[in-house]
């Protein structure tokens, strides 16, 4: 019988343990496409519309690697000087996605390395990035207890709902944006959007950790009112909350999802093909049956029952803002802390 | 035999020493919001850590809720501690191990049960207007209560098994000596058993209060966005602003306050028990 003795042990745990770790970036295939998403009811759309459906029968093997949307935003930004990347596609928000093609970090898309490009409806079209989904982030409100639809922004600070006004914390960004246009503040400054939260703490408006818990206190009545996309509103309503959304008359911040290609990803092609399946007719419906939200492509079909439920009308859709993401980008940062130290503080 | 602790110690080193120096290095450079941070040696983010009543209000509300959690699980942990210290035969192990379930079962798991249990419609709401004791929800959630609550459940099972093995090495005989000489039972307590135990005590609540300071999940699920603790925001700086030299000098600042409250602490009682 061979002896393993606790120094032998320690050597071979001390070997494996090394070239586990050495090993790990040769596993990666060919083949192997490593994409950076949300996870949750999204990733589990992303695994059986896109990736099942039409990536793996065409021979890629999609791992999805699943984190939040900052940390994915800090990657692309930090890796963009290594000559090999973590993921070969990224989905972020727009806002986010801006950041990492202004430093440079994402390849640039055209009709040549992504077929499906030229569908992309024209006022999603990126240099950088194909929109994946959008919507608006809209007022949502319980129609069984607020029964005049709300068309102004105004509404959101109504002191009939005092303690019924809901916001995401998670949504810092779009609900400062809307508190800067109700205070005279255009996107481009967000000025006056202090003295909205201000006023929204004062109606003792209940502050939200997530959007479940936004979903969760529409249903229990907790709050009545608040600003989350209008696909959510959708979901939700068919999971049986009386809900109604409204694109309000001063306009609302769009909701737009997007992927990109990390310049440094280790299989290029592999992202290319991701962005090209993303664009898909079908996974574009299947998102807008699941999720609410809307088609980004021209060729993208839904039914008119769907359409009439999630679309917006033409005037809905002009009057969707046009964030200056420049600024956003250069003030998340502080815009959180105003956010924090008014809410929270 | 120096050449066994090697591995771990390189283990240790590049796992904790390198990441911990790599973020030191990190708190003295400036953020930047396209390239995260610019290289330069500041204090400014100490500085504005320190001086800004927005941070001392969520460092004194953390110091707050572990001291508060320390206090209270010793009070709560002494008294099954001796019981299962000083129980004998085969109850004693499965009661043991019973005491480490809870310790099975992660943080946030364990906070997404007190969810369950707490929200508006939860267990015990529903369950006190079904009783009639209650016609309008109690907001259980998302309250400093809730946080306390949930802390001190997860901390308690480290108390117990602390204070169970330090009063188990405490001589029964002593307890009777002391019954003999004439001592009450609150006597024997407080003059024998009590000062006898402080190790035991000191070490547990090092523990608790480390473990309380550094809370993150709870004070994040139960406490709500409202309610300021320092570990969510260290990761709020890293994760939501991306301003890694400034969470950085948070998370320094933390570990530093952590050591110090617990040296100065674990001083305080010992030369107390020496002097009396």
């Amino acid at each position: 019988m061979t002896s393993f003795t606790r120094r032998s042990f320690l050597a071979t745990a001390s070997a494996a343990s090394a070239f586990g770790l050495l090993s790990s970036p040769g596993i990666a295939q060919s083949k192997d496409l490593v994409v950076g998403t949300w996870g949750g009811t999204f990733g589990d759309l992303l695994k059986e519309n896109v990736d099942e459906a039409i990536l793996e029968p065409a021979g890629w093997n999609v791992l999805q690697e699943v984190s939040g949307p900052v940390p994915r935003r800090t990657k692309l930004i930090t890796e963009r000087t290594q000559r090999r990347g973590s993921m070969d596609a990224a989905l972020l928000a727009d806002f986010d996605m801006h950041a990492a093609a202004k430093v440079g970090a994402l390849e640039e898309l055209n009709a040549d390395n992504v077929a499906s490009y030229n569908n992309i409806l024209p006022f999603l079209q990126k240099k950088h990035s194909v929109p994946l989904i959008y919507s608006a982030h809209a007022i949502v409100y319980r129609k069984d207890l607020i029964t005049t639809p709300p068309e102004s922004i105004a509404e959101l600070w109504n002191p009939a709902y005092k303690g019924k006004i809901g916001l995401s914390d998670f949504l810092y960004t779009s609900n400062m944006a809307y508190s800067a246009i109700a205070n005279g503040g255009t996107l481009s400054d967000f000025e006056g959007a202090e003295k909205g939260v201000q006023q929204w703490k004062d109606l003792d408006a209940k502050l939200l950790p997530s959007t479940e818990a936004v979903g969760q206190a529409l249903s229990s009545g907790d709050i009545w009112i608040t600003i989350i996309s209008a696909a959510r509103g959708y979901s939700w309503n068919k999971s049986g909350i009386d809900l109604g959304w409204v694109i309000p008359e001063e306009g609302a911040f769009p909701a737009v999802y997007e992927a990109a290609v990390p310049k440094n990803a280790r299989n290029t092609d592999g992202g290319m093909a991701y962005m090209d399946a993303l664009l898909n007719p079908r996974a574009q419906a299947a998102f807008a049956e699941k999720m609410g939200y809307l088609p980004t492509v021209k060729n993208g079909s839904i039914s008119p029952e769907l359409e009439a439920q999630i679309g917006f009308t033409q005037a809905e859709q002009n009057r969707l803002w046009q964030p200056d993401l420049d600024f956003i980008m250069e003030n998340q940062a502080s815009m959180l802390d105003s956010w924090n130290r008014t809410l929270k503080g | 035999m120096a050449k066994l602790v090697l591995p771990a110690g390189i283990l240790v080193l590049l796992l904790l020493g390198a990441p911990m120096l790599l973020m030191l290095r990190y708190s003295f450079n400036i953020f930047d919001p396209l390239y995260l941070m610019k290289t330069a040696f500041t204090w400014e983010n100490y500085a504005k850590a320190v001086a800004d009543p927005y941070y001392q209000k969520i460092l004194t509300t953390t110091i707050v809720v572990a001291l508060t959690c320390t206090v209270l699980t010793t009070l709560l942990a002494y008294g099954p501690a001796y019981w299962l210290a000083r129980m004998e035969g085969r109850w004693k192990s499965k009661l043991t191990i019973l005491t480490m379930f809870p310790l099975l079962v992660g943080g946030v798991v364990r906070s997404a049960g007190y969810l369950a249990l707490l929200s508006t419609d939860g267990l015990v709401n529903a369950s006190l207007r079904g009783l009639g004791i209650i016609s309008e929800p109690l907001q259980l959630l998302y309250t400093p209560g809730a946080v306390i609550f949930a802390t001190v459940g997860i901390v308690l099972p480290y108390m117990i098994l602390t204070l169970a093995s330090v009063i188990e090495s405490i001589p029964r005989q002593v307890e009777e000596a002391a019954a003999n000489l004439g001592a009450r039972p609150a006597q024997s307590f407080f003059r024998v058993l009590m000062p006898l135990s402080l190790p035991g005590v000191l070490a547990g609540a090092t523990l608790v209060f480390i473990l309380c300071m550094n809370a993150y999940a709870t004070p994040l699920l139960l406490g709500g966005p409202q309610f300021q603790m320092m570990a969510p925001a260290v990761y709020e700086q890293f994760a939501r602003a991306s301003n890694w030299p400034f969470g950085a000098a948070l998370a320094f600042i933390l570990l530093i306050v952590t050591v110090v409250l617990t040296s100065l602490g674990s001083s305080v009682i010992a030369k107390r028990y020496k002097a009396g």
